[in-house]
This record gives structure tokens, sequence and C-alpha cells, in this order.
């Protein structure tokens, strides 16, 4: 399993990465990639949605499975990654650069984990 | 929670890295690293294996096995022969599914039953409670038997080189046999559970199994866990007990009718009588022969069917997922995901190749009501949304081996040719293109088709000239002395054509009578089996007609003509066999050493056992003389009453001491085409031996009468004309162009050898005693190698060879001499020639216009009439028919 010090995970395996200006990505760790097998669609939502911490955020679905994506914070998408529409195998090829969505106007955070807790986490898991 | 069960590969997996997962009590494989998708397309391109030892293996003996069989099986077991195999599904009182299973008989007198690990239990017990009144015995082998399954394009040849290329199995689905894999004896099966049309499954000792599992991996198979095990079975539209038999959502029973496979896995033979839920099977068989004939009146018995699934709008089709149509819910998916695909090349045709790219689909099965059409347009709902879909008539097809071909929505259509907008031009530019093609076939190309001819020119001038437009029906009617009696007039000279061509025929053949005016060979058999089925049936004309059976011919795949199958001309003259529900036909049996040659004392057992009313030598891949005389003599000692016919389509020109006498050797019957290594235009020929004064005298005439008024109203007077020259050539020619072709076909082989082609036959009679010469190219490169040939000059077929599955697997070409021997070839250009085709077979080097120079210098046709009296006749003949 590999992990970024640059960001944040969540307890469902989210991470949120601060970009600075008040705007965040958020996407899914190793851990879940590979738990889940190869990822074969995703449901994401789209630029002015708002989307609320812990709620859901879209589904992601392996061929084994569906999952939902819960939301590490609340506010404002602003973008959506289009590429994963066409490639969704692209989270398992490369979860830390395969982002999900971008948000802003942040409003709250679901409960989040630095990288050491998150590994000792997964390590329980 | 009790501990789950390990199958003996279970440190294979562990080590291999495999995510293990509890599947009906087993700790099993769901993924390796690589993943579901990879391991899904690994199959379909290359060679998957799988560890099925979880899977429940009962072995059935004793007196009453097969009663007992019969008994708790929907399957006909008595249509089970030794070495074969058949899928069977375990019926309740109720005609719902116990469970499905699959049935082998690799020993005489012993069946094991293979049933799914979750309900092995349940089986155990419900099929020990039922064996109670049998005297039968069953015995519980799951733990003693390591059991694989190797699916995929390569799983022949891995198996192959383990084999150390001993015969594995014949090449048809759910045959069995018995051989030694890197020294240890397993049995191996032609079944499996991906849709794939090459693969099989291995039985092996336990204390073997991890031995075969780890050579197999060495040879490149690559272990897939139970996810794309499930992905590939879903995108073959097999059914998984749980979901699409056994109860439903709402937890009523499923009919087993519900799966299309029933109708080949439920049988109500009279054997069957006691089958266990054999009057709610019959009841739903009658629902769902309704069903297919869109008579949607009463579903009761039979109200909702599985049927594939293919979602067209985004998203992911999910095991209980409700389906609509036009707002009303007609069903649900009872298996469903995403289904990795790889794009191809040249999609629709022979020549279609895999790429590296792949694309996914969403693809599954789906219970819906009974009267849903194929292409249907209905919705899914997922999670609340309603998202298109259709229903396909299915996913994948497996009917073209080497390997299964995903059968895509919006797959290319076959391109329609639109009418001619400008009609002059169109006839010139058909007129140049004639042109074009007959100087390319006659001045350039090096035509080696066996079954085809170039007729001489005066055969050519008189088919084309009159009487090419008219008719002369003609009968033989008794009341004239069986004169034969014309119904038309101006019809002198065609009368005086066919007498005197059936007086060179008779001389040709050495027989008593011919009749000539069938218009193609297929044409000459069906009039024989028809004149055959109505003299079989002609002291009883109150009943319909008795089809023929048993019939012993050459099977396809070792060479049979289709014109004597039950697919081909045989179709509609041969009986089922009311034990086994199956074609009344029988095979030759083949040497083990030679597949090209009939084994004649395995074919006297087969007689002996099956007494075949009709007899049909003859092959259109052709290496060997057939044993006539010796099956004649055999059928004579035993007075086994039959009719003994040889189809020499193929070999009509080789009648004669340098080939076979089929006459002098006992055929009753001799058909055949006039085009091929004979000398004609495309027509047939029927000749028989019968005297005036025997019994089967009336089968002649019935044949007659069948010929015509059965088969033709107009035989084709042009042709007729051309044919009769072609008899005066072949009965002038005919010793030195046989000795010929067969002394040229000899040495061709030898060529092609020595140039290091792989050439099947027998080498210690130089490969062939025909014109044809069989080269082995490489399993499934067939069509790609002949595409190659012909680009460079040189026709061929692409031939499957008795080894493999059918024409789109072949990986063989056949060769014929005949064409070009008549242009003047002899053992020094034949051997150019083979040199030419190995540079371009094996080295892929150009010798298009090697080839060209090479014909260039022989497009003179011999073994024709060509004096100068004959060449002057022929000019006026062109000059007044205007030709």
């Amino acid at each position: 399993m590999t992990l970024q010090n640059d960001r944040k995970y969540t307890s469902s395996h989210e991470w949120l990465l601060d970009l600075g200006n008040g705007s965040y990505r958020v996407g899914l760790s190793d851990f879940a990639q590979n738990a889940l097998g190869d990822i074969v669609f995703i449901d994401l939502p789209q630029p002015g949605d708002k989307i609320t911490a812990e709620a859901s955020l879209g589904d992601v679905e392996s061929v084994k499975a569906v999952s939902e994506v819960l939301s590490p914070v609340s506010g404002t998408v602003t973008a959506t990654n289009e590429a994963l529409s066409s490639a969704p195998e692209s989270i398992n090829a490369d979860p830390y650069g395969a982002w999900l969505v971008e948000v802003n106007d942040v409003t709250g955070f679901a409960e989040l984990m630095e990288a050491s807790a998150y590994e000792a986490f997964c390590a329980n898991a | 929670m009790s501990e789950l069960k390990r199958t003996l590969f279970y440190e294979r997996h562990v080590e291999a890295g495999a995510t293990m997962v509890d599947f009906g009590g087993w700790e099993m494989p769901i993924q390796y690293p690589d993943g579901i998708v990879t391991e899904h397309l690994a199959t379909r391109s290359g060679c998957g294996l799988f560890d099925v030892s979880h899977m429940g293996r009962f072995r059935i003996t004793g007196n009453d096995a097969k009663a007992f069989l019969q008994h708790v099986l929907t399957s006909n077991v008595s249509a089970l022969d030794l070495n074969q195999a058949q899928y069977a599904i375990i019926p309740n009182e109720n005609g719902g599914a116990i469970d499905d299973a699959y049935l082998y008989r690799f020993v005489e007198d012993a069946y094991i039953l293979v049933v799914n690990a979750a309900n092995a239990e349940k089986d155990w017990a419900h099929l020990s409670r039922e064996i109670k009144a049998f005297d039968a015995q069953m015995e519980n082998k799951s733990e003693a038997v390591a059991l694989l399954s190797l699916q995929g394009p390569k799983s022949k040849q891995i198996l192959s080189d383990m084999a150390e290329g001993a015969f594995l199995t014949e090449p048809v689905k759910n045959a069995l046999g018995t051989v030694k894999l890197c020294g240890k004896t397993v049995h191996i099966a032609k079944t499996g559970y991906t849709g794939e049309p090459v693969g099989y499954e291995i039985f092996a000792l336990r204390e073997d199994g991890v031995f075969i599992w780890d050579e197999l991996v060495k040879r490149g198979a690559k272990p897939i866990g139970l996810g794309a095990r499930d992905t590939l079975r879903m995108e073959a539209g097999l059914p998984l007990y749980g979901h699409e038999l056994g109860l439903d959502k709402d937890g009523n029973e499923i009919p087993i009718f519900a799966i299309s496979l029933a109708r080949f896995a439920v049988s109500f033979a009279e054997e069957k009588k006691g089958m266990i839920g054999r009057a709610p099977l019959e009841r739903q068989f009658a629902a769902s022969s309704r069903i297919l004939n869109r008579d949607f009146s009463d579903l009761r018995k039979l109200p909702r069917r599985v049927r594939p699934i293919a979602l067209t709008g985004r998203g992911v089709l999910r095991a209980g997922f409700p389906v609509y149509k036009e707002g009303k819910e007609i069903g649900y998916v009872t298996s469903g995901t995403m289904i990795p695909r790889y794009v191809v090349e040249n999609q629709g045709s022979l020549l279609e190749t895999f790429t590296d790219q792949k694309a996914m689909r969403s693809i599954g099965l789906a219970l819906l009501d009974s009267d849903i059409l194929t292409d249907d347009a209905v919705e899914v709902d997922i999670r609340g949304s309603k998202i298109s879909a259709v229903v396909p008539a299915w996913h994948l097809r497996g009917d073209a081996p080497p390997y299964a071909r995903p059968i895509v929505v919006d797959g290319p259509e076959e391109p329609k040719e639109k009418p001619s907008a400008d009609l002059p031009a169109s006839a010139l530019n058909l007129l140049k293109k004639a042109a074009d093609n007959h100087a390319w076939r006659q001045e350039q190309c090096i035509n080696l088709i066996p079954s085809e001819m170039t007729a001489s020119r005066a055969v050519r001038l008189l088919s084309g000239s009159d009487p090419s437009f008219r008719y002369a029906e003609h009968k033989r009617t008794a009341s004239f002395y069986d004169h034969e009696v014309f119904y038309y007039q101006g019809t002198k000279f065609i009368d005086e054509v066919e007498r005197a061509l059936v007086a060179e025929l008779v001389k040709y053949f050495h027989c008593t009578e011919v009749e000539a005016r069938v218009i193609s060979g297929q044409m000459s058999n069906v009039t024989v089996f028809s004149a055959l089925m109505d003299y079989k049936n002609r002291l009883d004309r109150k009943h319909t007609p008795k089809r023929l059976g048993y019939i012993l011919n050459n099977h396809i795949i070792k060479g049979g003509h289709l014109s004597a199958q039950p697919m081909g001309a045989l179709h509609d003259y041969v009986a089922v066999d009311p034990t086994t529900e199956r074609s009344a036909v029988v095979n030759f049996p083949v040497l083990r050493e030679n597949l090209f040659k009939i084994d004649v004392e395995e074919t006297k057992k087969v007689i002996e056992r099956y007494r075949p009313e009709f007899i049909i030598f003859g092959k259109s891949m052709v290496l060997h003389k057939e044993p006539v005389r010796e099956i004649r003599q055999f059928v004579d000692e035993m007075k086994i009453p039959t009719t003994i016919m040889y189809d020499m389509a193929h070999v009509l020109g080789l009648v004669g001491p340098h080939f076979q006498m089929p006459f002098e050797e006992g055929a009753e019957i001799v058909t055949g085409s006039t085009h091929k290594t004979f000398f004609g235009p495309q027509r047939g020929v029927i000749a028989v031996n019968y005297k005036e004064d025997e019994l089967k005298y009336d089968l002649w005439k019935t044949i007659q009468t069948r010929a015509f008024p059965g088969a033709v109203s107009n035989h084709h007077l042009g042709t007729v004309v051309g044919l009769l020259m072609a008899a005066y050539e072949m009965n002038a020619f005919g010793d030195e162009y046989q000795k010929n072709v067969i002394a040229n076909a000899k040495s061709f082989a030898r060529s092609l050898k020595a140039a290091g082609l792989d050439v099947a036959g027998d080498p210690a009679i130089s490969y062939t005693e025909t014109h044809q010469v069989i080269v082995k190219t490489g399993y499934g490169t067939g069509p790609e190698v002949a595409e190659r040939l012909e680009e460079n000059n040189v026709i061929v077929n692409y031939q499957a060879t008795p080894e493999e599955e059918g024409f789109t697997a072949s990986g063989a070409l056949r060769l014929g001499v005949s064409e070009m021997t008549r242009f003047g070839f002899g053992e020094k250009e034949f051997e150019q020639l083979a040199n030419l085709i190995a540079d371009c077979v094996l080295r892929n080097k150009p010798i298009a216009s090697e080839v060209a120079k090479l014909r260039a210098g022989y497009t003179t046709l011999g073994y024709c009439f060509s004096d100068e009296a004959v060449n002057n006749a022929l000019d006026a003949l062109g000059t007044t028919s205007g030709m």
C-alpha cells in the first residue's frame, strides 16, 4: 500500500488534498482501489453541485461490486475529472493522481487522519 | 460457522498473491494480483487455468447406473457414448433445478457427475436417497480426484506439448480422452464454463494435481480466479445456480425451461419415463414451444425466461435490478456487471484479429417476461434511474474456433449493394471486369484448388451454344417398351447427345447404367438419397415414409463431403434414432497413426454394431483410396443388407487402374461432380451397376424418376453437350492424365516437404494416392496463409485437418495438382512452385511476379483434341454461335 504525506484521509478511504486558495481535491486511496479491484465505472457530481461531508458524493463500481464514495468535505464542486468517465481504471493505476472532484466554498470537513494515522488504521482494518 | 475447506491448490493461490474468499464453504481465489479484467481477457486471447477442485465429483457404477441417471438427470444418458460428456440438470418434482451438472463417461461402465461446490452436500443427499431403488452405487471422489479447467485458444497447444503430441480428444465439444501429461495419466474433457470453443477440463489423481498445475503455468497458462470465471460464463450466457437456476429473487422456483439450454439438456425419450419432474417438465416444454412460435396466449407454465441483456446507456448492470418495458416491470437482472473485450481489427470477417486495446460493456442475464422478443428495447432501474438497455440474441459466439468472439449490439452490418443507376455503364464495367478476371485466373494465377478444373475450348464453346437455352424433358415410358419419350420438339440433337454421353460414361465407369441429367454433385446425392428412401418404402405407400438409418459415412472433420452429412444433402432423408435422439449416422473410424485413412478393422466393428442400411464412401479432403473392396467383402460375408455408394466427387476423373475402379471393388452406386478432376462443365452424374434382372434394378429406375421429374425439369442442355466432349476427352486421354496427376501429386508433396513445409499424411506413399496434398501451416493460420498466397497469385483452399475444430480454426492448406497438370506442369515445375510457396508461407517473401512468370509458360490446356481439323471446327462453331 502506498501513501502520500501531502494529504489527509477518511476512515472510508477517500483522500483530501488542499490546493490552497480555499480549493480542495478529492480522491480514493491506494487501499480503496486495491480492495475494490478493477474499477470499471464511476458516477460523479457535476460542477456547481453541493456536496456534504460524510454523505455520498458518487458511486465507484468494480467488476465485483458498487461502492459509495463518501465526501471528506462539505462545499461546492468546481470541477470533475472528466477523463475518468472513459478511463476509470486510471484510479487503479494512479490513485493519488486520478482525482475525482475539486471543491471550494468549503463549509465543513469529515473526520480526517494524517497519513501515519491512516496507515495504522488500515493495518487494523 | 464451520472452518472453510481448501483445495489442494490452496498454497499455489496464496503464493501467487490471490485474494481468497469464502465460496460455498471453500476458501477460493476470487482474483490474482492482475485483476478480473486482465484475467478475463487472458482467457479469451490465450489460456486461463482454473482451480475447480471445489466442485463435487460423484462416481456412479452398477448394473442400473444408467437407469438411475436417466431417473435423476434431465439429459438422455443413452446418447452418451464412451468418451463423451453431456450437460444435465438435476430436476426436482416441480420441474425446478436442484442443481446443474456435467456427466462424463471416460470408461465403459462408470459415470462421473460433477456438481456445483455450494450444492454438493445437498446433491449427495438427494442422489443417495434416490439411488436406493436401483442396483447402482455412488462414490464421492471429490477428495481423490483433482479437477482443473484450462480454457482459451492456446489451451490446446499447451496440453499438446505436455502430452508430447499425443492425441488429446476428438476436436468437438464434449469429447473425452485419456492421455499422459508429463508422464501423469489424466482424463481430459473438451468442456468448460467460459464459452470458449477450445477448452479442457482435466481430471488427475490428487497426488499429481499440483505437479500438473505447475507444468501448465510454466507453459503460459494463467491462473484465473472465481471473479473472471463469473464474467466469462456471464458473457457466454451460461446459467449459474442461485442466479438463473434454483429460486428467483422472490423465493419462487425458476422452471428449468426458463434457460435456453433446457431444450438441449432435457430429454423425454422413452427410457426417461420415470424421470423426476417429468410431467411438469413436459408442460414447460409445451409452453416453451408455444412461446418460441410467438404464441403468448398462455404463459402460466413458463412466465419468464432467462435472456441476455446489454446496457446501452451509462452504468453497470447488477443482479436484482428491475427491468421495465414501456413503463411496465417485466423482470429483473439475474447476473450483471461490466465485462471487458478486446477491440478487433477486420471485425466481422475471417481475418479478424485482436488489437491491444480493450473496451468495456455492461452486460448480463435477466429473467424477463416470456413475451419479450430479441432486440426489444427495455430499461433497467439503476438505483432510481431508468437506463436504456436491449435484449440481444447473445453476447458471445463460440462457433468460429479457435476462440469465442464477443457480439456487440452495434456491430458492423453487412454492406448492401445498391441497384445500378447507369445500366449501360454497369454492363460495360461487368464485361471489362470479367475479362480482367479471366486473364488473371487463366494466365497469371496458379490454381491449386483441387475441386476446380479449366475446361477445354471445345467444352466451353459447346456449353454455351444452342441447345443451352432449350428444354428437353424426357421420361422412360412402359407403354413404349421403356423407351425415352420427349415432351418437347426440336430435341433430336440433344437426344442423340444424351445417348452418346451415357454410352461414354458407362464405358468410363465400367458399369451398367448412368443418369447424367443431374446438374451438380450435390444434386446427384440428393437424388440417390431420395430414391433410396422411396425404394425403402415402396411396399407400403399408406404411411408416411420412413427415413434412412443407420448410415455410415465419413465425418466432415475427417474429410467427409458436405453432400453426405446430415447438415448437408442427407438432411431430409436421415432418421433420428429414438434411443439417442440424434441423427442415425455413424462415422468411419480412422487410424490413430494416420487420421486421413479409414481403419478397416474398426469399421467392421461399427458395421456389426449398427448394421447400416447405407454406406457412403468418399471425401473432399482425400489422400487415400477408400477401402471399398474390404467393406464389400465383409458385408457380404456377414450377410448385412446394405447399399454401398461411393461419392467420387473429388476423384471422378481418377476412376481407373491408377486410382480406383469402384464397381470392380463392389460399389453399387457412384455419384460425383464432373468438373473437379473430371474434364467437364459443372454438372453431376450418377452411375450404378445394377443389372436388369436384379431386384435392385428397381432402385435404379427410382433414381431416374427422382432425377426427372424429382430434381430437374430443365437439365441445362448446353453443358450436357459440353460434358459429352469432356467424356470423349477423358476416354481418349484419361489414362495418361491420371498417371501424371498422381505422379505429380506425390512429387509435389515430396518437394513441399523438402522445401521445409509440414506435409500431412504417410511419407511411405509420398503422402498421397490422389491429386491432393495437405500442408499444415499451424493451428488457426490457414485462412491468413491462404489469403497471403492469393495476393501472390497462388490460389488454394484453407483446410481444417482431422485434429482441428472447423474451417475457422483450420491450420492447413489443401492443394490439388490436376488443373496445372492439364496445363503441362510436371515434376520440375511443381518443384519450382513448392519452393516459391515455401518462400511465401515460411518466410513471407513476395512471390507474385515469379508465380506469374512460371504460369506464363503453361497456358495451353492439354489432354484434349487439338489437331488442325478440330481447331478449324472450333473456329467455325465459334463463328456460327457468335462466340
